[in-house]
């Protein structure tokens, strides 16, 4: 029954079920649809009151991507696509703060000529800082350890390990 | 409605009357909402939503919520390492929470 199931067959069963979720908790919501890549989409839930599903440092939003996911896994067993939720602009206002914060770290790293490791990070969070890192010249980076401690080191071009 | 499995004809006490999936009577119980997002959450996850049944009951300042889910649906509910539970329990919590009620959700094994 699976087999041949679309990405947006799955984001549709997402959107279905987030929507009906909002709901029980006496809001509303729209929900958004966006395919980032041919297997990863995301769905971006927006309006009043949204707030208390990110919940502290995202946790909230990370319970809800989880479910979500687990909802559409039940429908779709054999697809391994990546189902990201977001809620009132959090992922994006998060990545965007990522994003500046690896800027300045690359550029003291420029500077000092000194690799930086940083804390350790979701995967996602580390594709934020590698796809930011790989646009600017003088600085590399790469990842370390095992999840859930797997971290970012930022170094200089010249120093830095190849890796992934 | 019918209930399926393992339950005994003294389990009148069910909180669940509802047939429609999207209907939000029969959750009027302690626990208002919370109530609402577990019996939704569970039902989205199970292969037999009807054999979902939420009870509540008061307990010192708390709401315990027990889950009975059909025993083949135990896996989905929990989710490997216990990631799908957890994950109810922070959505029921935040909804409980809206009404000043502080939940614990225990999933029943029949």
């Amino acid at each position: 029954m699976a087999e041949g199931m679309t990405l947006q067959e799955q984001a549709e069963v997402a959107r279905e079920f987030l929507e009906g979720l909002v709901e029980r908790y006496g809001l509303d919501a729209a929900v958004e649809v966006r395919e980032l890549d041919e297997e990863t989409v995301e769905l971006a839930a927006t309006g009043e009151g949204l707030g208390i599903l990110v919940g502290p440092k995202g946790a909230t939003l990370a319970a809800l991507q989880d479910v979500t996911r687990a909802v559409v896994q039940r429908r779709f067993p054999t697809r391994t696509d990546r189902i990201l939720v977001d809620v009132a602009g959090y992922r994006e206002r998060r990545a965007a703060a990522l994003r500046r914060f690896s800027q300045e770290v690359a550029s003291e790293v420029a500077s000092s000529g000194e690799l930086r490791a940083l804390e350790p990070m979701s995967p996602a969070d580390r594709k934020v800082v590698h796809d930011t890192i790989v646009e600017i010249e003088g600085v590399e980076s790469r990842s370390e350890g095992e999840d859930p401690n797997r971290y970012v080191v930022i170094a200089p071009t010249a120093t830095a390990n190849v890796d992934a | 409605m019918t209930i399926e499995g393992g339950y005994e004809p003294g389990d009148v006490n069910v909180v669940d009357d509802e047939v429609d999936e999207d209907g939000d009577q029969g959750n009027q119980a302690e626990g208002g909402s919370a109530t609402g997002v577990l019996e939704y959450l569970a039902r989205s996850l199970a292969d037999d939503p009807d054999a979902v049944v939420v009870r509540t009951e008061d307990r010192r300042g708390s709401v315990v919520l027990r889950l009975h889910v059909a025993p083949d649906d135990m896996g989905r509910v929990i989710g490997r390492r216990g990631r799908t539970a957890q994950a109810i329990r922070t959505l029921v919590g935040v909804a409980g929470a809206r009404d000043e009620v502080r939940t614990v959700v225990d999933i029943v094994d029949d």
